[in-house]
């Protein structure tokens, strides 16, 4: 990498956000240096999405500061607006317009001249592969199309920051792999610093740092071999023969068990625990693995839980809702 | 594939000209969505064949100033000639309140966040909008003006440039007024429901389908019309836009014609600054 410049791409100081009575931030501060590929990794409601918007000025934090290339964005939400590209969760093409229309639009609002422009568009269709689209009407692309076409509309006024929320959020796993094609692609061809919020654990692997959030605080944040070598567990996942089996067990290992429907998950502290498991309980089990150190234990052993789709609990539903603006509009 | 792009310089336009930039690429985008929508279209081209073949020539013959058998008062017009531009009025009313619609398709879509996110202040995407309906509105208004002849008006190139210009001033009033509403009530339905309910009570009061005589005194107007609807139809802005409509394309004034121009021009100045308001806090 090469070497860092005096101003981070990124920075977040001391920002607190309330809905009602739910904290979404609680007092967060990172820094994202440039080129720097970024995810914030936490389940639905831990704020990430929060946090994403208070960049790109749609909302205002309660308190604290947040800088986009040296600007304070809440001071001057016009000038910071200028300086990023965001791909939200929720579509925001209009679909009733042309794959070249929408480009086009993107280009004038952000006042890019119209031979560059024209350029532009061409380029970034064919970066994503939709060229031959771009005539039609974007209501007929598949979401995986309408994906790319938003990233590369977010880079249409060639914006050095980017952040991607959700992205891959209801594509299939072959759209989901193209798309991060796309962007690592995209960060060989320019310079680009892209932060990106996923709750899928398997994405974040390949970013350069992680910042797991919950709850609206940060738990922790480094490369991902850093988190695993300081937090990873290796796991032990294990389905038990019957009821009673699943209940000797998890009443002998009582602090080191996550149960998951029928699943089992043990924190292993190595070979010697095991061994102890499979001299006791070896007869009873139906089916075990042994999991290396993963970020998936890494969220484990920070917070407790598992990341996973789950149904929208309370603290979500209440987010969904202050994000909304408090209406029921749906 | 793309090689590695050589970058023109960024030379970014000038404080102006992104703000012009802004306004087109919006109001391009209404336009646009608009002629794509057949449904408003046929809307635009049905509404005043309604109103001017079948309720104008229908009501035609009944339109004497007759009252019980007795002649109190003559209009020196058609009834044909005398909607005539109230059905523009209705026009380029339903157009531009329907073309807010937009506002709350852009929030429930998402788009709306793509052009909060973008660096342009939110007077020039609220103008960009509106102009956009003005537009549109503009035309549906034009369109009446095809069936002048069936209405027996003739109409002269400066009519038509003086019609215009309050046909603009009014569509720009009345999108506003939409928008207004769009956020206000945040639902589709709801929408239409309230915007219905605002038109047509605007438009039947607004002098456009009978006449307030002005060869009658004020006292003799109300032996004709109940007291309540004179003052309904006197404080309803729309009747002197009305009434500037009837001045420009059939040269026929109910009250001070300088009154008309004077009432466009502060409905759309109060109606945009109310909607910027509302947008500002959204």
């Amino acid at each position: 990498m090469t070497k860092l410049p005096a101003t981070a791409a990124v920075q977040i100081l001391a920002v607190t956000k309330r809905y009602g009575r739910t904290l979404a931030l609680d007092n967060v501060s990172f820094e994202v240096q440039p080129n720097e590929l970024f995810a914030l990794l936490g389940p639905n409601g831990a704020g990430k999405t929060t946090l994403l918007h208070i960049l790109c000025t749609i909302l205002r934090p309660d308190s604290g500061t947040a800088r986009i290339n040296g600007i304070d964005v809440i001071k001057d939400p016009v000038e910071g607006r200028r300086n990023l590209g965001i791909v939200f969760q929720e579509p925001s093409l209009d679909d009733r317009l042309t794959l070249y229309e929408n480009l086009n639009f993107h280009g004038l609002v952000y006042g890019v001249p119209a031979a560059l422009r024209r350029r532009r568009i061409d380029e970034m269709l064919a970066l994503v592969e939709l060229s031959d689209w771009r005539e039609r009407l974007v209501r007929t692309l598949s979401s995986g199309m309408k994906r790319r076409l938003e990233i590369a509309r977010a880079l249409i006024h060639h914006s050095r920051i980017l952040f991607l929320d959700e992205p891959t959020v209801g594509l299939d796993a072959q759209s989901r792999e193209r798309f991060w094609q796309y962007v690592h692609r995209l960060r060989n061809e320019r310079e680009l610093t892209v932060i990106v919020t996923t709750h899928y654990i398997e994405e974040v692997e390949g970013c350069d740092r992680v910042c797991i959030i919950d709850h609206g605080r940060i738990l922790a944040q480094d490369a991902p071999a850093k988190l695993k070598s300081a937090h990873g567990q290796e796991l032990i996942r294990l389905v038990a023969r019957d009821e009673a089996a699943v209940a000797e067990i998890a009443a002998a290992y009582a602090d080191l068990v996550v149960r998951n429907d029928t699943e089992l998950v043990l924190k292993s502290s190595g070979e010697a625990f095991t061994e102890a498991l499979f001299a006791r309980f070896g007869s009873r089990v139906r089916r075990l693995a042994v999991e290396e150190p993963s970020l998936e234990s890494v969220f484990l052993a920070l917070t407790g839980r598992e990341l996973r789709d789950r149904a929208a609990g309370a603290r979500e539903l209440t987010y969904e809702f202050g994000k909304r603006g408090g209406e029921h509009t749906k | 594939m793309t090689s590695p792009a050589i970058e023109i310089p960024d030379k970014p336009m000038s404080a102006i000209m992104l703000q012009l930039g802004g306004v087109y690429a919006i109001w391009l985008r209404e336009v646009k969505r608009a002629i794509r929508d057949r449904g408003q279209l046929i809307g635009g081209v049905s509404r005043p064949l309604l109103w001017v073949l079948i309720m104008g020539i229908g009501l035609n013959p009944y339109f004497r100033g007759e009252i019980y058998g007795e002649v109190r008062f003559v209009v020196p017009y058609t009834y044909l000639q005398f909607i005539f531009p109230a059905v523009i009025l209705l026009n380029i009313m339903y157009t531009s309140v329907q073309s807010a619609v937009s506002t709350i398709w852009d929030r429930e879509f998402g788009f709306l966040r793509e052009i909060l996110v973008s660096p342009l202040p939110r007077a020039t995407i609220l103008l960009g909008k509106i102009l956009g309906g003005t537009t549109v509105a503009l035309f549906h208004g034009s369109l009446v003006l095809a069936l002048a002849r069936f209405a027996d008006i003739t109409l002269t190139p400066l009519d038509i440039v003086h019609g215009l210009a309050l046909m603009f001033m009014l569509a720009f009033g009345l999108t506003s007024l939409g928008v207004v509403i769009a956020n206000r009530v945040r639902s589709f339905e709801g929408f239409g429901v309230f915007a219905n309910a605002v038109i047509l009570p605007l438009y039947f009061t607004s002098s456009s389908i009978f006449p307030l005589d002005p060869s009658l005194t004020s006292a003799q107007t109300k032996v004709v019309y109940p007291e309540w609807l004179v003052m309904l139809v006197e404080i309803n802005p729309l009747t002197y836009a009305v009434d500037a409509l009837r001045g420009a394309f059939i040269h026929f004034y109910q009250f001070d014609p300088k009154l008309g121009p004077i009432v466009l021009v502060v409905m759309a100045a109060v109606f945009f600054l109310i909607a910027l308001r509302d947008f500002q806090k959204a």
